[in-house]
């Protein structure tokens, strides 16, 4: 059996082991979680570094369409790193609450599973358990505002993955099977209203988690009540491995076709009242948590371009979200609040407002920063498609980035030009942990900086192996290629 | 390593070092100097100014297949000798006794002096791009950069610097915009592929490309209706910030629209589109733009009763001239438009300085509260004597030369409309200029005034260096014209045939060693009988009569309030805030949206949304 499992079961195990293990050895959970998330690491970077093209692994041995089957790829595995990546540096240290890690590895072993399966049926089980481990992370500080905005994320959440399921369903009933490769072989069959239909269906469906508009009303509530360590892993983490799934069936079978219009027209509303709103908020938490809605339109619109320009934008645009969002939500660890109690703040922390801007800056997409690539490539390919509803896109998303750039500039403005607060309060102060934590972030902006020729090569290939059908159909479904004769 | 590395290089060093040296009180004067090598090396460029071969950087690399690549041919020079030149005038300025001064107020001046070189690294870098990438990185950080000069010293610059980053980052978006247009179009970034392509585009495609990149460079010009950002964020920084932006920071948007524009569509392509419902062309369009942003925003510091707002206004008009000049095309306008770069750097700097310094002593700008320091500060009032007359564009300051090679253009053209709103626009600045001197340094001299001094040689020397250089270039505007000759070459564009003293050609002729000559004769014979007759009696500033009666000092009866009712009576119904009022609809049309916008995300029916996204989908797909 491929060590790649691993990443699923040895979390999966793990989470299960840790609530009955935790009574009798207290330090049990401490160690072991991070100590599986560093192994899961060394996995998928090993994967990675010895993957040359992407191949199928089936579970068992069975192969598809009955056996289980992991597509393993460029993309999925960057994903792959970047899950325990960021839980382990998301982790909660210092707090002995078992349940909380016991979460924190389902979510890690579910979302590894979404990243790797090879048919919907296990990317919804594993949706499904992830959305169990986020709905319990969202209440995880266990205060009133948390419960009451974690209830409204099950109510839309379970929605959701109805809508999701009836797709799944639909799809089975015009192509009889749930592997993607053999939904995509299958292809020609899904042109139709139905399949149209299925898909929309898992787009809103999936959409919950990928905060797309309008099933992103949980996103300001649950982020601005959770932890700012959850908050980060939902807008870093969560949201991409749903905006994967999207991609996936893009990619194998609904690239090119009309309801790519329905992800730009959604990514575009929310974009638009993301940005909005964000302009509006008065603390710094709804502000990001907007601000994240808007930045997943942001992906959303950059997949809807047909074709490779797409797929490069929306992965780099992603990519760069799970690097910058998280950061930015760890500042609001303290920061929280109105934002008039962050007044002066500079003038006490000049480093943590320094590494603040730098994210804002990115975020904004001004050059050198990664953050301005992905606009550059979002932009190209937006104007490269010349029809009218993509122009409308690349309209929404100029002058949503003019309103970003005026919130954020807002907020340092008033950290750095307001009025220093006479007695200043012990608790606007970061703490080591997350200075370190978001220290890493930036080294991490830096050193793509400083290797934009090599990062954006390597980028090209992911987008390369990504967007290419056939080669997903093939590796994930050798046999049926030759009997279909497909190339 | 090319000259030009080396030049980049030490640019960056001198920011880093400008920028971990904040708080040694020495260093401002290590900035000036640094900032004066890299004018050495410049120098060393020299060539350049005079026809000679583009110096490419061996800096140059990928990024997502597209490369990056930097250079300075005559143009990029003579923006760069300009930007040098502004800013060691600033650091000098802020070197010495302002920046101990600057410092006791609670003010940081080697924050001032990071701004400043970092502005200067930014600059050169975008002067240096060899392709459109290069030039949007450069362009964002020059506008970045800027930023950082204008809100340092916090409080009321910080509000104006956050209005600027809006409208530069619209601007930005649209050159943005354009940028992927051409890569759409021609599918690469570089200069060459857009200058061989513009030939084959079709009209509505050259239409949109211009719009987009003039309406992107044009903010940072100030370009009508963009402009209002301007004059607040350049005035409310401290002075020598104040300087070097007003002198050269919003000349990079008209660097990069020669780039774009000129150098790389065309102005004949935009000759050739007409604007539907008008007789106009796209050219004349956009010259009508000029024209109104030489008017308005003059028109605008009349009513000016800050000085550095005054001149703030005036920088936003004179970019007007410059986009006016260069959009001619022809020789002379050309020559006029990139004269007029240098010559406004010149004075502009001069007159920024000299307000800084009477700042310095009175603690105001305020022009109703100033007057009669013409004793106290003589040095400062020749300085911004010579500014304002560069400034109004009368002989023989250099200011002159330029508007006068801009006017015959416009004449030889035959384009007498724009020729009369350029000339009103020329009124406007003389009266206001003339408002800016009289209040502050003639007439009656203020009680709390009376123990000023003139400032120290650190703030003087670089005032009159600019001065000087004002009228030099003026009586001898051939040492500039060669610079703009060559940088005329860079564009393509018939060189001006000139001399030491003007021009000499068939469309006209201009001799300023002549003209100066007449004009110093004439002062001479003034000057002969003036000194040949009974010696005046020398009274005391304060020792006033009207009437046959005493005024006591604290009388006033110096006119500086409402300075020009009587103008106003006529034409002060015409200033109506149009702009503004549009600016504040726009930001309540977005606060009413945006409150909708968070309504939709707080309220209670998330479900209700899922489903009806899902019907109109459905409805969307199979209906």
């Amino acid at each position: 059996m491929n060590s790649i499992a691993l990443n699923i079961a040895l979390p999966l195990l793990t989470a299960f082991l840790l609530p009955i293990m935790s009574p009798h050895v207290s330090s049990f959970g401490r160690w072991i979680g991070p100590l599986v998330l560093a192994a899961m690491l060394l996995f998928s970077f090993q994967h990675f570094q010895a993957l040359d093209a992407p191949e199928m692994v089936a579970l068992g041995g069975f192969l598809p369409p009955m056996g289980i089957s992991f597509h393993i790829d460029h993309l999925a595995l960057l994903m792959l790193m970047a899950i325990p990546l960021l839980l382990l540096m998301m982790w909660p240290y210092g707090k002995t609450k078992s349940r909380e890690e016991a979460l924190m590895l389902l979510l890690a072993a579910a979302a590894s599973g979404m990243a790797l399966s090879g048919d919907l049926f296990n990317i919804y089980v594993f949706y499904e358990l992830l959305s169990v481990a986020s709905f319990g992370l969202a209440a995880a500080n266990r205060t009133a505002g948390a419960f009451a905005a974690s209830f409204r994320y099950v109510v839309i959440s379970s929605l959701g993955t109805v809508l999701a399921l009836t797709g799944i369903a639909l799809i089975y009933t015009q192509t009889g099977t749930l592997n993607l490769a053999h939904i995509g072989a299958l292809a020609n069959q899904l042109q139709n209203p139905v399949s149209y239909t299925a898909f929309t269906l898992i787009v809103i469906g999936v959409g919950v988690k990928a905060e797309l508009f309008p099933v992103n009303s949980w996103v300001p509530e649950v982020y601005a009540t959770a932890t700012a360590r959850v908050t980060a892993i939902f807008a870093g983490l969560v949201s991409k491995l749903a905006v994967l799934v999207i991609v996936r069936m893009l990619v194998v079978a609904y690239g090119g076709s009309d309801v790519m219009n329905i992800l730009l027209v959604l990514g575009m509303l929310g974009i638009l009242t993301g940005e909005l709103a964000a302009w509006r908020a008065q603390d710094l938490r709804r502000m990001f948590a907007f601000s994240s809605i808007g930045q997943l339109g942001m992906v959303l619109v950059a997949f809807s371009i047909p074709g490779k320009a797409g797929i490069i934008a929306g992965i780099a645009m992603m990519f760069h979200h799970l690097l910058v969002k998280p950061a930015l939500f760890l500042f609001t660890d303290q920061w929280s609040g109105n934002l008039n109690r962050l007044s002066g703040i500079g003038k006490k922390s000049p480093m943590a407002v320094a590494l603040f801007l730098l994210f804002a800056l990115s975020l904004i997409g001004i050059p050198p920063l990664p953050g301005f690539w992905a606009k550059l490539l979002l932009v190209t390919g937006l104007v490269g498609t010349a029809s009218p509803l993509y122009l409308t896109a690349l309209f929404v998303l100029l002058t949503a980035t003019v309103i970003e750039t005026h919130y954020l500039m807002r907020v340092a403005k008033v950290m750095i030009a307001g009025e220093q607060k006479s007695s200043p309060s012990r608790f606007l102060e970061l703490g080591i942990l997350n200075i370190t934590l978001i220290s890493i972030f930036a080294a991490g902006l830096v050193l793509i900086v400083l290797n934009l020729t090599s990062v954006s090569d390597q980028l090209a290939l992911i987008a390369d192996e990504t967007s290419n059908r056939m080669l997903y159909i093939g590796t994930s479904y050798p046999e049926l290629t030759n009997t279909l004769g497909v190339k | 390593m090319s000259s030009l590395d080396i030049l980049l290089l030490v640019s960056l060093i001198t920011a880093i070092i400008s920028g971990i040296g904040q708080n040694l009180r020495f260093i401002g004067w290590v900035n000036s100097a640094l900032l004066i090598l890299q004018l050495i090396i410049l120098m060393f460029m020299g060539s350049l100014g005079y026809g000679g071969d583009i110096i490419h950087s061996a800096m140059n690399f990928d990024v997502l297949n597209q490369p990056l690549s930097w250079r300075y041919d005559a143009v990029s020079w003579f923006f760069a000798l300009i930007t040098l030149g502004s800013a060691i005038a600033s650091a000098l300025f802020s070197a010495g006794a302002w920046g101990d001064d600057f410092r006791t107020q609670g003010g940081k001046p080697g924050l001032l002096q990071f701004s400043l070189s970092l502005n200067v690294f930014a600059m050169l870098l975008l002067l240096g791009s060899g392709d459109l990438i290069s030039l949007f990185v450069g362009w964002e950080l020059v506008s970045w950069a800027g930023l950082l000069l204008m809100v340092f010293a916090g409080g009321k610059s910080a509000e104006t610097g956050i209005r600027y980053i809006v409208y530069a980052t619209a601007g930005a978006m649209a050159v943005l915009a354009g940028l992927a247009y051409v890569f759409h179009l021609t599918g690469s970034f570089s200069y060459e592929s857009l200058a061989n392509t513009s030939e084959s585009l079709s009209i509505l495609q050259i239409t949109s490309l211009s719009l987009l990149f003039v309406f992107g460079f044009g903010v940072k010009m100030g370009l009508l209706p963009f402009h209002l950002w301007q004059a607040g964020a350049y005035a409310e920084t401290p002075g020598p910030a104040s300087s070097f932006l007003g002198a050269i920071s919003s000349r990079m948007g008209l660097y990069a629209i020669l780039i774009v524009i000129i150098q790389l569509i065309g102005i004949l392509r935009l000759v050739a589109v007409e604007v539907p419902y008008t007789f106009l062309s796209l050219r004349d369009l956009l010259m009508w733009v000029a024209a109104f942003t030489i008017i308005f925003p003059t028109f605008t510091a009349l009513r000016q009763n800050d000085a550095r707002r005054l001149l703030a206004w005036h920088g936003i008009g004179q970019g007007g001239y410059m986009l006016m000049g260069i959009l001619l095309l022809d020789p002379f306008g050309s020559a006029g438009g990139l004269m007029h770069v240098f010559n406004h750097a010149t004075y502009q700097a001069a007159l920024f300085l000299s307000v800084s310094a009477v700042i310095y002593r009175t603690r105001t700008s305020d022009l109703n509260q100033l007057g009669g320091l013409v004793t106290r500060m003589p040095l400062s009032f020749l300085v911004m004597l010579v500014g304002i007359i560069g400034l109004a564009g009368i002989p023989p300051m250099n200011g002159f030369v330029s508007k006068w090679l801009i006017y015959r253009a416009l004449l030889v053209e035959g384009m007498p409309l724009l020729f009369v709103a350029t000339v009103i626009g020329t009124l406007g600045t003389i009266l206001s200029v003339y408002k800016l001197l009289h209040n502050t340094f003639l007439g009656q001299l203020r009680l709390e005034h009376e123990h000023v001094r003139e400032v120290s040689w650190s703030m003087l020397a670089p005032m009159l260096i600019f001065a000087t250089l004002v009228f030099m270039t003026g009586f001898m505007p051939g040492l500039v014209l060669d610079w703009v000759a060559s940088a005329q070459v860079a564009m393509n564009i018939p060189p001006l045939e000139h001399t030491l003293g003007g021009v000499e050609s068939s469309y006209g002729s201009l001799d300023m060693i002549w003209i100066c000559g007449v004009l110093f004769g004439g002062f001479g014979v003034g000057a002969l009988l003036f000194y040949s007759g009974n010696p005046a009696k020398r009274v005391h500033q304060l020792d006033n009569y009207a009437g046959g009666h005493f005024l006591t000092a604290d009388t006033r009866y110096h006119y500086s309030n409402n300075f020009y009712a009587g103008l106003m009576h006529h034409i002060g119904g015409w200033y109506r805030g149009t702009f503004a009022w549009l600016e504040a609809s726009l930001i309540s049309i977005m606060g009413l949206i945006s409150g909708s916008a968070q309504n939709l995300y707080l309220s209670f029916h998330p479900a209700l949304y899922a489903l009806i996204t899902a019907s109109l989908a459905l409805y969307f797909l199979v209906g």
